[in-house]
């Protein structure tokens, strides 16, 4: 069946480009696997390339465009034919779908690195074909399977692919962006393989001087990864599957945490913005980052001064322009506007209908809006309390515009309006910055100031549900919490919602016992 | 409670999202589909609800290799090709004195002192690891021509 090249050549020219890359690819595959081949193929290549333009396949992009598109549908569909066969192993199914896989990868690379256009081509291979996602007999392993083996090719340490790796990386994020799960479901699990893969990691974070670029675009995708779980956190209501993809996540996460805690740290606010808000242990692995070269003192220190600490008056550094997310314009610039001149009240009284979407309950809010707004009046009132050379302390945050604000939103908002009002403050408490110390001594000064005991009881649960699920715990969660009952500011001890239900009381106590005990014994 | 902004109903994008996620979840990826291709080990995870439970200690540490039987290390180097066990199992027949052969793809090692070095060669007794009959078989008067002897630092 087999014939010499240049016959081939001869015989084939009035025949269909699909035949001709189902040739091809049949030729190359052959071609891959032999001894011969060289080192990286590079052998066979030389002689499949001449073999390739006598086709007339190297003529023009578009040409090439579309036989690497006919490339990737064949050795879909070969998967599928393997993948559908009755009593096969899936060793056996493996093996047949990576022999060609991985040489039409092999082959990608190749003329990647031999081609002079080569950093748009990547973009060009539109591997994966949206009509093959939305079917519902779709299969991850060979788009997977591609997918991974490319980056790890074209992540390989030669000067060609260094030269443009921050291309590569981009190429590589935007079509993961497009085929997020939110629009591939089908292709979730593979897609969380992809971008949890130790080299993906590596390549996308480790790498030092593409790192800001390169981590705004993991940044994304780890958006998008929220944005599709979403919804099914929200309700609790998750089947396995969503379950398997969500503890996938917590996994990513803490390799996260662990390995490159300072992609945390500057995207928390980004990422906070798409986490429901009953996702607490998400929430805290993300606030309990902190930059690696930072020593946090013990929480339970006692006598801890935290406004003595040296990082307490350095900024944290946020990556999302929270500001400009107060839209519309118009509110933006009230909202200055009464910063500055603490007035006019009737800004107090609107705010709360500017913030809220509709009447639904448990939809009433604004809520990435009612977030910008308590992080940028939160910003303005340290800036404005720096300038007059002062630290942020109970004393100092008091009777002013900010202030005002933060007091209205306590007392002029509902249930719902004010349990997200304090997330988004509490959003904040995190490793020794300017920012933490602000919102913590803010919420302590609006639980010591509070009119009715239904604002204090509220403060006590948002701090608390943080703290009862298992570690880890923000550092300046815990520092709050501690000072909230240490102090006798508050007396928290006398108020009826601690003794509301026994269980409530028993979990309170013990939680003290833990972190007033040096002074009891 | 668990959803303390209660529950929002799905739509009919949210509902189809789940369906294509049930239907992946019965396709999961597994662990060989984003490694290298094994020929002879692939990665064939299955339950095991037996003893061991714990993680065998770090492969990865160099010394580790070196506490290894010749035949274990010959097994890892032919049997693991292109992967970083290969790499480690390499060194450490080096450093017990074992040198490859490029030519055969055979590891050799001195019987006794060759009875003649030259410039291009040596020659007298060695033991070498035949990997077709997966044994060390001994080869007298065998010349070994440096042209194919492996010996890049590694």
């Amino acid at each position: 069946e087999r014939m010499n090249l240049g016959a081939s050549a001869m015989m084939y020219s009035g025949i269909s480009l699909h035949e001709k890359t189902e040739y091809l690819l049949r030729e190359w595959v052959g071609l891959y696997h032999q001894p011969a081949a060289g080192r990286d193929s590079s052998k066979a290549f030389s002689s499949f390339v001449n073999h390739m333009s006598l086709h007339g396949i190297l003529k023009t992009d578009e040409l090439i465009t579309r036989f690497f598109r006919l490339c990737t549908e064949m050795c879909v569909d070969l998967c599928y034919r393997a993948l559908n066969e009755p009593n096969q192993s899936s060793t056996r199914v493996r093996f047949q779908c990576f022999h060609t896989l991985d040489a039409f990868v092999r082959l990608i690379v190749l003329l990647l690195k031999h081609s002079g256009d080569s950093t748009n081509t990547v973009t060009k291979v539109n591997l994966l074909n949206k009509a093959y996602i939305r079917h519902i007999e779709f299969h991850q392993l060979p788009y997977h399977r591609i997918f991974i083996m490319l980056f790890i090719e074209l992540n390989a340490p030669e000067v060609i692919f260094d030269a443009i790796n921050l291309q590569i990386l981009q190429a590589f994020s935007n079509i993961l962006h497009v085929l997020r799960p939110s629009k591939a479901p089908g292709f979730a699990f593979a897609w969380l393989e992809i971008i949890s893969h130790r080299v993906f990691i590596g390549r996308m974070l480790a790498v030092s001087e593409n790192q800001k670029q390169a981590w705004g675009m993991y940044a994304q995708l780890i958006v998008d990864l929220f944005n599709f779980l979403a919804p099914f956190l929200r309700n609790a209501d998750m089947p396995k599957p969503t379950q398997l993809l969500y503890k996938g996540t917590m996994r990513v996460l803490l390799v996260l945490l662990h390995d490159f805690p300072e992609l945390l740290c500057d995207y928390h606010y980004t990422f906070c913005d798409v986490i429901p808000s009953n996702c607490i242990q998400i929430r805290n692995l993300i606030l309990s980052a902190f930059p690696r070269s930072m020593r946090l003192p013990d929480p339970f220190t006692p006598n801890l001064k935290v406004e003595h600490l040296p990082d307490i008056n350095t900024p944290p550094r946020v990556m999302t322009n929270f500001a400009a997310l107060i839209q519309p314009v118009q509110l933006r610039k009230d909202l200055d506007s009464y910063l500055k001149t603490r007035s006019p009240v009737t800004f107090l009284s609107d705010l709360r209908s500017r913030l809220q979407l509709s009447n639904t309950p448990g939809m009433k809010y604004n809520i990435p809006l009612l977030n910008s707004v308590v992080l940028h009046v939160g910003s303005q009132a340290i800036a404005h309390i720096q300038s007059k050379c002062q630290t942020p302390s109970t004393s100092a945050i008091a009777h002013s515009s900010h202030m005002d604000i933060f007091q209205n939103l306590a007392v002029d908002l509902d249930t719902e309006g004010r349990y997200l009002f304090l997330n988004a403050m509490v959003n904040q408490l995190r490793y020794p910055n300017s920012h933490t110390h602000y919102f913590s001594c803010t919420l302590l000064y609006l639980f010591a100031e509070a009119n009715t005991e239904a604002i204090q009881e509220q403060i006590t649960r948002v701090l608390l549900e943080r703290l009862i699920v298992n570690r880890p715990h923000p550092w300046g969660l815990l520092v709050t919490f501690i000072e909230l009952i240490k102090s006798p500011l508050y007396k928290f001890w006398t108020h009826d919602f601690v003794h509301c239900a026994p269980e409530i009381e028993k979990l309170l106590e013990s939680v003290a016992r833990s972190c007033i005990q040096p002074k009891q014994a | 409670g668990v959803t303390p902004l209660g529950p929002v109903p799905l739509t009919p994008e949210h509902e189809f999202q789940l369906a294509m996620l049930e239907r992946a979840s019965r396709r999961m990826p597994m662990l060989n589909d984003s490694e290298k291709f094994r020929e002879y080990l692939p990665n064939n995870s299955c339950p095991t609800k037996l003893y061991p439970q714990q993680l065998i200690p770090p492969l990865q540490a160099p010394d580790f290799f070196s506490k290894l039987e010749p035949e274990t290390l010959f097994f890892v180097f032919y049997f693991m090709e292109g992967t970083k066990a290969q790499y480690l199992a390499a060194k450490a027949l080096k450093l017990k004195s074992w040198r490859f052969h490029t030519k055969y793809l055979m590891w050799f090692q001195r019987h006794e002192e060759p009875r003649a070095i030259t410039e291009e060669f040596e020659q007298g007794t060695y033991i070498f690891f035949d990997y077709e009959r997966w044994g060390q078989r001994k080869k007298e008067n065998f010349k070994f021509e440096y042209k194919y002897l492996e010996d890049q630092e590694i």
